[in-house]
C-alpha cells in the first residue's frame, strides 16, 4: 500500500514538474523580452560609470572570474599554487586602484560605481574590515579583564539583535552626526562601515566558537615551550581556531554578498538597486520579471562561485576534518 | 601583578570612555548645528498617516506611539506565522533528504540549492510583485478564495503583503532550517534506523518517534539562531508594502525627522523580541533534555 | 600580553582621540557653500534617478531629465562647466538629512516647496524658484467607472511612501470623511508595478508622473487620470537654510532661464545675441542681462557671464522643458501651468537690475 502511494506521488510531482518546467522554458524563449537585460548589460556591470573608462571595472570582474575558476580546477604546477593566495589578496588593492583612479587613471568618485562592481566591492571591503574587528572583539570578550569582557559581550549581544536594514539606514543617517563638522566620508564607504560593524559581531561568535575548540593543552605546551602570551595567541591559538570557524565564516561571507542587496532599499545602485533604476525608465515599465529573474541568475552564480571557493579553501587547508 | 591588571583595566575603561565622550560631544555639537534634538515628546503627536493593515484600531489621528505600536503587532503576526511554517516546511525538507525516493531527496536538494543562493530580499520581490500580484481570482472551495486584493483563508482576511512576507520568509529560513535538521538527522546513528526498520516500523512513524528526537538536541541551537533570523528579516517586509514595526518606523523618521530616538525605539523593540525567541527556546531546550534524560 | 601591544594600542586611541577632539567644534568654518563649491570645481545634485522625464538612468549610464538639467545650469553658473556635477540618487526619506548634513550642495528632486520644508522649525531648507508647477492626481483604470475621489471610498490606493503625497492623500480623503486603504511602496516603480497588477484601484502620485508613467504603458488610453486635483505641487530646487549666497545664486540662475525665454535668447542663438549686444550700446537691460555691461553676476558671487554659460550649456527654460517634457520626448505632458506668465502660465521672473 505505501509503495504504490510512493509511487503515485512520484508521478504526480513528475507531472506538475513537468508541466511547470515546460511552461517557464516556452516563457524564458517565446514570451519574455529579454531586452532589459541585453540593453542595459553595461549598467548591470559597471553602473553608471563614465563609458569610455568602462574597461576597467570590467578588466577587475574579469580578472576575478578567471581567478576564481584557475582556482576551482585546481592548478597541478606548484608554483602557480604557491603564487595564487598572494595574487587573490592583490585582487583588492588592484580593484580599489582601477575603480577610483589616480596613479594614471583618470579619477572616478565612489557616486559613479555601481551595479555587479560595487556588490563585489561593498562584499570586499566589509569583509576586509569585519574579519580583523571580529577576531579583536573574540579575543575580547575571552578575555579575563571584566572591562573588555563586558564591552564586547555587549557589543556583540547588541549588534545581533538587531535588523541589518536598520544598522544600514541608521549607518547612513547617524554616522555623518558622530562625525565632526566639515569631515564627510561618502555614502559608499559609510555602507561598508555598516556592514563591517554589523558582520564583526557575527564573525566574533563563529571565532569564539573556534577559539573554544582549541584544548588548552595546546595553550600549556607552547607556553612551556617559552612562547610569550602574544606568540601563543598569534601562531598557535588564532590558526587553528580560524580554521575550525572556517565553514561559518565562509557561510558569512556568502551572507555578506546577499545582504548587499539590501542597499537597494537605501538608493545605493548596486546591483538590485540599478534594476530599480533601471525599471523606471519608460522603455522597461513592467518588466520586473525578466530583469528579478536575470539577478536571480547573477546572484546564485556569484553565490554559488564563492560557496565552491570557500569549500575548496576548507579541503586546502584542513583535508582531514573536511574530508568527513 | 594584580596592580598592574587593575591599571590596565581602568586604562582600557578610560580610553572606551574618553572615545565615547568624544563621539558624544560630535552628536551634541551637530544636533545643535541642525536643529534636531533629542526627546520623546513627539510620540503623542498625530500620525497623520493611514496604515493598510492593522490589528487593532487605528485611525491617521491616533498618536506616533499607537502607530508604531501596531506596525510592531504587525510585525509580530507575520513573524509567528513565519517560525510555524518556515519549522514545517523546513523539517519536511530536512527529512526528505533521507528519504528512500530518490525524486523527493532530489528535490528537497535541489529546493535547498537554489533557495539559499539568491538573496531574500529578491525573493521577497519576486513573490510579491510576480506570484501574488499576478494571482487570477480564484474561489477553492467554500472556505478559499484567491485573488491579487487578498486571499481569504477559512474565515481569515489575509492581504497580499502579509502573504508574500510571509511565503517568502517561510520559503527562505525553511531552506537554512531544512540544513540544520539534516545535520541533526545525520549525527543520529545509523544503528538506530538500522533497529527500526528491522521492527517492520515505517519510514514516517521511525522518523518522527525515533530519529527526529535523537536530533533534537543537535538541531536546537542553530534552530534558535534561524528564528532569529526570521524575526530580523521580518523587517524586508517594507519592500513590499507591509506595514510592520521597521516600515511604520521608516515614515514616522520621515515625517519628523527623529532618526535617533527612532532608532533607539527599533532597537529596545527587537532587542525584547530577541529576549522572547531565544527565552523561549532555552526552555524549550531544557524541557526536551529533561525529557530525553529522564527516558535514558 | 598587554606590554608592547598595549601601549601601541594606547598610542593610537590617544592619536585618533585628539584628531577628533581638534576637529569638533561649533566654531569650525562656516563659509557659503557656493564658495566651496567654486574650490572644488564640482557639484554635488541630489536627484531621484528613477522618475522618467525628471531623473533617470539612460542605459549609457548617464542621468537625463528636466531636474538633472536644472543641475546642469547651476554647474555651468557656479564652476563654468555644465558637466562638472556628480549626482547623488537619494530616496525620499533620505533627501533633506543629505541637504543638511552637507552630502549634497543642491536638491533637484522634484520636490515640493511647502511650508514644513521652509520653516527653521521644520526642514529649515531655501527653496528656489518653482521650476514645475504640479499637482498631486489619482490615476485609474478608465474600465473602471471610477470617475472622482468619491468613488474610491474604502477602496485599495497605491501610494509611494516618505513623500507629501501620503499626507495628502490622507488630507484628501480625510476632509471628505470617506475611509481608504493605502498600500505603500518605496518607489514610483514598485507604486505602478502595484496599480498595474491590479493591487489597488487607483494610484496617486504628481500628475507629472502619473503621465510620465502612463507613457511607458502598453496601452496608455485605458487609463486615466482623474480631474480632482488633490494638492498644489510647486516643483522647486533646494539648499540649505541660512546660507544666502548659496540660496540668491540658485533663485537666480532659474530665473535667467526664464528671463531667456522671455527674451528668445536660445541655446542655438545666445552667441549671436551676446555679439549683437556687444555692438550695440543702446541695448542696456539686455547688455546688464547677458554680462555685457558687468557687474550683475559678481553681486551674486558668480562670473558676470554667467547667464551666457547657463544659456550655453542647457538652453533656456522652455527648451529644457520641451526637450524631456515636451510633445516628442518619451514623457509628454502640456505646459499648462508652466507657460510663460505673458502665454497665460505662471513662469516669470523678476528683472535683472
Amino acid at each position: 500500500m505505501n509503495r504504490w502511494l510512493d509511487r503515485g506521488i512520484t508521478l504526480l510531482l513528475l507531472a506538475l514538474l513537468g508541466w511547470a518546467g515546460w511552461s517557464i522554458l516556452h516563457w524564458l524563449l517565446v514570451g519574455a523580452d529579454w531586452s532589459v537585460v541585453t540593453t542595459n548589460l553595461p549598467l548591470y556591470a559597471v553602473g553608471s560609470f563614465p563609458a569610455d573608462q568602462r574597461w576597467r571595472p570590467l578588466l577587475w570582474m574579469a580578472a576575478l572570474i578567471t581567478l576564481t575558476l584557475l582556482t576551482l580546477t585546481g592548478p597541478k604546477r606548484g608554483w602557480v599554487r604557491r603564487w595564487l593566495p598572494l595574487v587573490w589578496i592583490a585582487m583588492a588593492p588592484l580593484g580599489l586602484w582601477l575603480l577610483a583612479g589616480g596613479l594614471g587613471l583618470l579619477p572616478v568618485g565612489t557616486r559613479s560605481w555601481g551595479g555587479l562592481t560595487l556588490t563585489l566591492l561593498l562584499t570586499g571591503g566589509s569583509g576586509a574590515l569585519a574579519l580583523p574587528l571580529g577576531i579583536l572583539l573574540a579575543l575580547g570578550r575571552r578575555s579575563e579583564l571584566p572591562v573588555l569582557r563586558w564591552s564586547s559581550a555587549a557589543y556583540i549581544e547588541l549588534m545581533r539583535a538587531v535588523p541589518l536594514i536598520a544598522v544600514l539606514f541608521f549607518g547612513q543617517l547617524l554616522i555623518p552626526l558622530f562625525l565632526p563638522p566639515g569631515l564627510e566620508i561618502n555614502r559608499v564607504l559609510r555602507a561598508v562601515v555598516a556592514f563591517a560593524l554589523f558582520a564583526a559581531a557575527y564573525i566574533a561568535e563563529d571565532v569564539r566558537g573556534g577559539l573554544q575548540a582549541i584544548p588548552p593543552t595546546q595553550r600549556e605546551a607552547a607556553a612551556v615551550l617559552g612562547l610569550s602570551p602574544r606568540q601563543v595567541l598569534q601562531l598557535v591559538v588564532l590558526p587553528q581556531a580560524l580554521r575550525v570557524a572556517l565553514p561559518s565564516l565562509t557561510n558569512q561571507a556568502v551572507g555578506l554578498l546577499q545582504n548587499t542587496s539590501l542597499m537597494a532599499i537605501l538608493g545605493l545602485v548596486e546591483l538590485l538597486g540599478i534594476s530599480r533604476s533601471l525599471l523606471a525608465n519608460p522603455a522597461f515599465i513592467g518588466r520586473y520579471l525578466e530583469v528579478y529573474l536575470w539577478l536571480a541568475a547573477v546572484y546564485w552564480l556569484a553565490c554559488s562561485a564563492m560557496a565552491l571557493l570557500a569549500r575548496h579553501l576548507e579541503v586546502q587547508l584542513d583535508p582531514a576534518r573536511s574530508a568527513s | 601583578m594584580r596592580q598592574r591588571r587593575l591599571l590596565v583595566q581602568v586604562g582600557v575603561a578610560a580610553l572606551l570612555i574618553g572615545l565615547l565622550a568624544l563621539l558624544v560631544n560630535n552628536l551634541a555639537v551637530n544636533l545643535i548645528r541642525t536643529g534636531l534634538g533629542l526627546g520623546f515628546g513627539w510620540l503623542g503627536r498625530p500620525a497623520g498617516f493611514a496604515l493598510a493593515e492593522t490589528a487593532l484600531p487605528y485611525a491617521p489621528s491616533d498618536s506616533y506611539l499607537w502607530a508604531l505600536t501596531i506596525g510592531w503587532l504587525n510585525s509580530l503576526k507575520v513573524i509567528a506565522a513565519g517560525l510555524v511554517l518556515a519549522t514545517g516546511l523546513g523539517v519536511a525538507a530536512g527529512a526528505a533528504r533521507s528519504s528512500n525516493n530518490r525524486l523527493l531527496r532530489s528535490l528537497a536538494a535541489g529546493y535547498v540549492a537554489l533557495i539559499r543562493q539568491v538573496p531574500l530580499l529578491l525573493q521577497l520581490l519576486f513573490w510579491y510583485f510576480v506570484a501574488f500580484l499576478g494571482l487570477p481570482s480564484v474561489p477553492i472551495g467554500g472556505l478559499i478564495r484567491l485573488s491579487n486584493q487578498g486571499i481569504q483563508l477559512l474565515g481569515l482576511n489575509l492581504s497580499v503583503e502579509f502573504c508574500a512576507v510571509l511565503v517568502g520568509l517561510t520559503v527562505f529560513t525553511g531552506a537554512s532550517i531544512a540544513e540544520i535538521v539534516r545535520g541533526g538527522i545525520n549525527a543520529v546513528p545509523r544503528g538506530q534506523w538500522e533497529a527500526f526498520r528491522s521492527l517492520g516500523l515505517g519510514e514516517g512513524l521511525g522518523l518522527r518517534r525515533i530519529v527526529l528526537p535523537q536530533a533534537l538536541p543537535a538541531i536546537l541551537p542553530a534552530l534558535t539562531s534561524q528564528y532569529l533570523n526570521l524575526a530580523k528579516n521580518s523587517t524586508l517586509a517594507i519592500a513590499v508594502g507591509y506595514a510592520d514595526l521597521y516600515a511604520v518606523s521608516d515614515t514616522t523618521i520621515t515625517q519628523t525627522g527623529r532618526a535617533i530616538e527612532g532608532f533607539l525605539l527599533l532597537l529596545l523593540s527587537f532587542l525584547l523580541l530577541n529576549l522572547l525567541i531565544s527565552g523561549g527556546m532555552a526552555a524549550f531546550n531544557r524541557a526536551v533534555l529533561g525529557r530525553l534524560n529522564r527516558s535514558r | 600580553m598587554f606590554r608592547s601591544s598595549s601601549r601601541v594600542l594606547i598610542v593610537a586611541l590617544a592619536g585618533l582621540s585628539s584628531f577628533l577632539a581638534s576637529c569638533a567644534s561649533l566654531d569650525s568654518a562656516a563659509g557659503s557653500r557656493l564658495d566651496l563649491v567654486k574650490a572644488r570645481g564640482e557639484l554635488l545634485c541630489g536627484v531621484s534617478g528613477k522618475i522618467p522625464g525628471f531623473s533617470f538612468l539612460s542605459p549609457d549610464g548617464r542621468y537625463t531629465g528636466l531636474d538633472v538639467d536644472i543641475c546642469r545650469a547651476m554647474a555651468a553658473a557656479f564652476v563654468s562647466d555644465a558637466e562638472k556635477v556628480q549626482y547623488r540618487p537619494l530616496t525620499a526619506p533620505e533627501r533633506f538629512t543629505a541637504l543638511r548634513s552637507g552630502e549634497i550642495d543642491l536638491l533637484s528632486r522634484n520636490t515640493t516647496h511647502t511650508l514644513s520644508r521652509d520653516a527653521v522649525g521644520g526642514n529649515g531648507l531655501r527653496f528656489g524658484p518653482v521650476v514645475f508647477h504640479d499637482g498631486q492626481g489619482l490615476m485609474v483604470n478608465a474600465a473602471s467607472g471610477v470617475r472622482s475621489l468619491a468613488d474610491l471610498s474604502g477602496k485599495a490606493i497605491c501610494v509611494g511612501s516618505g513623500t507629501t503625497t501620503e499626507q495628502n492623500l490622507n488630507d484628501a480623503f480625510a476632509s471628505k470623511g470617506l475611509p481608504y486603504t493605502p498600500i505603500k511602496y518605496q518607489d514610483l516603480n514598485q507604486v505602478v508595478g502595484g496599480y498595474l497588477q491590479g493591487r489597488c484601484a487607483a494610484m496617486t502620485s504628481d500628475r507629472s508622473q502619473l503621465a510620465a508613467a502612463r507613457s511607458g504603458f502598453s496601452d496608455p488610453q485605458a487609463h486615466q487620470i482623474l480631474y480632482d486635483r488633490i494638492s498644489k505641487e510647486p516643483l522647486a530646487p533646494a539648499v540649505v537654510g541660512g546660507d544666502q549666497p548659496m540660496g540668491d545664486a540658485m533663485t537666480w540662475v532659474i530665473n535667467a532661464l526664464i528671463e531667456a525665454e522671455e527674451r528668445g535668447i536660445t541655446q542655438a542663438n545666445v552667441d549671436a545675441v551676446v555679439k549683437q549686444a556687444a555692438a550695440d550700446p543702446s541695448q542696456t537691460a539686455l547688455r546688464r542681462f547677458l554680462g555685457v555691461d558687468p557687474g550683475l553676476g559678481r553681486k551674486l558671487g558668480l562670473a558676470d557671464d554667467f547667464v551666457v554659460q547657463v544659456i550655453r550649456s542647457t538652453g533656456n527654460y522652455g527648451e529644457i522643458y520641451n526637450r524631456h517634457l515636451g510633445p516628442d520626448s518619451a514623457v509628454a505632458i502640456p505646459r499648462g501651468a508652466n507657460r510663460l506668465a505673458g502665454e497665460g502660465g505662471l513662469m516669470i521672473s523678476p528683472p535683472f537690475t
